[in-house]
């Protein structure tokens, strides 16, 4: 806390002074963002980002080091500026993590850009202020270098680097979104959020086939008249398989039999069929109240209706398991030449010529029988920026730990 | 339900309370107070036995609702505690740390999860674990050091503090922040490979980025001449705001936009 004695702007400037300063440049941003009409910023592209970052780090270290002792240039660098800084961007992110972003809305936030705060002029400033705070702490902890500051220097150069080419580099990253059906090729694909603006790739991808596991699917009870879905009582999702039985006022289903995929024969009686044609089918035994003959339940899919049984005024339904994989085989041409072999899947995806390629998604009205893939294909050439300055803030934070560790007890 | 989780739960609270008691009664006494730690390690015991049951007839960890985290919470919170009291001889805190992991089984008791096996695939991942495990451990650790600032609070009124107090809630706050951090960075890299993205300003993202910040805050404020009970106030407080990024954040206007709802009916 500054001392009551100490008047604004008197030497050394402590918390009131950042205070005000980070709210002037939150305020200066909305000022601007305002007067644009609400339009955010717009990042340069590789290099003119590249060389303005360079020009920031350069700048940052002259000045901590040219003008280490001169008061105004230690506060610029300093744990009051530096924590309402921190303040500062937990308020701004508070905005974004309570409006909707990218919604519409009031005209007037729209326009300070409330609804789109992470690529605002305030957040912007308020993160270059930020940056130019931290190097300069980063320069003082540096040079000369000890080693008893190499936690504060790993953390601290860990997070401006993550920071500067997470933000700075944001204006390389391509996303675009690649639809192929099974049996085709493309080389083309959607910019991600830009609408239908369509660019070419680098290199071409065949899908030779797209498959979805599911899990088991379930048994429910279905009220028409509350339109309700009902668990039957129980506080467990019922998986069908053979020998599975629900009990629910006085109504007791067993399942007799399973079959994960098949169609309805001549005679309605189901008969095996292979996975990409089926769907599938449990013969059940209803007894207690609403006992009928052994009947057969099916999910229903394209072409086939769902089979279901009326329980008194309720009807027993079953409901297609949610999807527990789903992949593409795919092959990816290089336009040179070099060509992969790939099976692509959530969260694996796969690197090819700077790419990152991605199981997306599919046609989910289809479900297990859509032909059509979403790949997603993505080039960050500033990850490894990121990454570094992540693996240094967690090195950094490991020494913190055992040095918390260690130096357990009081502080005097 | 497989497994009784009504049992399980109610066992759990019977052992940390009688533990409670036992410990509160004992005073000097060497005998009844290893009693006491033996009914409270025992309350926690009974909950990881229990956890790892549910893993297994679960086929998945029990990783992904909210209820089944706080299983974790229970589990743990109490043993922090314990270890505070191991290592710094200071015995107050793990009875708010037992009051907090039976809060906690209640809330459970009182809204029955639903027994589903199903995990979808973005959640398939070697990340799944140490990401929320880390998380957890950090919650855990930063939900002790605010009960430390409540406490320190209160002492500090009645002119009873100590600086050996506040050092508790300081490391509990440090240790608790770099679990943070470790699970803020694991989750990043596993935004990569499951969306394509490390940062996308989801609003579970954004949460646990203004909690992060909150906390970072902390350890500068706590460098910096700040008053003591301005600090003790800030932990007490902080925790509020990593309880919307747990939790909280479900019931806001931006949730629906959100990818990290894996509540499911």
């Amino acid at each position: 806390m500054a001392p009551h004695h100490r008047k604004w702007f008197q030497a050394p400037w402590e918390f009131r002074e950042a205070a005000l300063m980070a709210i002037m440049t939150a305020a200066f941003g909305f000022a601007i963002q305002y007067a644009l009409g609400g339009q955010g910023i717009t990042l340069p592209a590789w290099p003119l980002n590249g060389v303005i970052l360079t020009l920031l780090a350069l700048a940052t270290t002259a000045l901590g080091l040219s003008f280490r002792n001169r008061p105004p240039v230690q506060w610029l660098g300093g744990i009051p500026l530096g924590l309402s800084l921190i303040l500062s961007l937990a308020v701004l992110s508070f905005i974004g993590g309570m409006v909707p972003q990218g919604a519409e809305g009031n005209p007037a936030a729209v326009r300070l850009g409330l609804y789109s705060i992470f690529s605002s002029w305030p957040f912007a400033l308020t993160v270059a202020l930020f940056l130019v705070n931290l190097g300069l702490s980063l320069v003082w902890k540096t040079v000369p270098f000890s080693p008893k500051n190499l936690q504060f220097i790993l953390f601290h150069a860990g997070f401006w680097i993550a920071l500067a080419c997470g933000i700075f580099g944001s204006s390389d990253l391509q996303r675009l979104i690649v639809p192929v059906y099974e049996g085709r090729s493309t080389s083309r694909g959607l910019v991600s959020g830009g609408g239908r603006e369509v660019r070419d790739l680098p290199f071409s991808v065949k899908l030779h086939d797209f498959s979805i596991e599911e899990y088991p699917p379930q048994l429910m009870f279905y009220d028409p008249e509350s339109d309700r879905f009902i668990m039957a009582g129980t506080q467990a999702v019922t998986e069908v398989r053979k020998g599975t039985t629900i009990s629910w006022k006085g109504t007791r289903v067993e399942v007799t039999e399973f079959m994960d995929s098949a169609m309805p024969g001549p005679d309605g009686i189901p008969i095996t069929a292979p996975p990409s044609a089926g769907i599938p089918y449990a013969k059940v035994r209803i007894t207690g109240s609403g006992e009928q003959p052994d009947t057969w339940l099916s999910t229903g899919g394209p072409g086939m209706r769902p089979y279901v049984a009326g329980i008194e005024s309720q009807i027993l339904i079953m409901v297609p398991g949610s999807p527990k994989s789903y992949r593409s085989a795919v092959t990816i041409q290089a336009e040179g030449g070099r060509s992969l072999e790939a099976a692509l899947e959530v969260n694996k995806p796969v690197n090819f010529e700077g790419w990152k390629i991605y199981q997306m998604g599919y046609d989910e009205e289809s479900g297990r029988f859509s032909t059509l893939s979403l790949i997603e294909a993505i080039r960050d050439p500033w990850l490894p920026g990121v990454y570094l300055g992540f693996f240094m803030i967690l090195a950094g934070n490991t020494l913190f730990f055992w040095n918390g560790i260690k130096r357990s007890g009081v502080e005097a | 339900m497989i497994i009784d989780f009504t049992a399980a739960a109610y066992l759990s609270i019977a052992f940390w309370a009688s533990g409670s008691l036992l410990g509160i009664a004992a005073r000097g006494n060497s005998i009844m107070k290893n009693a006491a730690t033996g009914l409270n390690l025992g309350g926690s015991i009974i909950m990881i036995a229990f956890i790892a049951m549910y893993w297994s007839a679960l086929e998945r960890p029990p990783l992904r609702t909210l209820g089944e985290t706080r299983l974790w919470y229970a589990a743990l919170i109490p043993l922090v505690g314990l270890l505070v009291e191991q290592r710094w001889n200071i015995s107050w805190l793990k009875y708010y740390c037992m009051a907090l992991a039976g809060f906690f089984l209640s809330i459970n008791l009182m809204h029955p999860e639903v027994f589903d096996k199903a995990l979808m695939p973005a959640l398939q991942s070697p990340w799944f674990i140490p990401h929320v495990v880390v998380y957890l451990v950090g919650y855990v650790l930063l939900a002790a050091s605010s009960v430390a600032g409540w406490h320190n609070i209160l002492l500090t009124w009645r002119k009873k503090n100590t600086l050996q107090n506040d050092a508790i809630g300081h490391y509990l706050a440090l240790l608790g922040f770099v679990f943070l951090t470790f699970g803020l960075v694991f989750g990043a890299l596993w935004a990569k490979d499951a969306w394509g993205n490390y940062w996308s300003w989801d609003p579970k993202e954004t949460w646990a980025f203004i909690a992060w910040l909150i906390y970072l805050g902390y350890l500068h404020a706590s460098s910096w001449k700040v008053r003591r009970l301005n600090l003790q106030w800030y932990l007490a407080l902080a925790f509020l705001v990593l309880l919307v990024s747990w939790f909280g954040v479900n019931y806001l206007p931006t949730a629906a936009n959100s990818v990290h709802t894996y509540q499911q009916s």
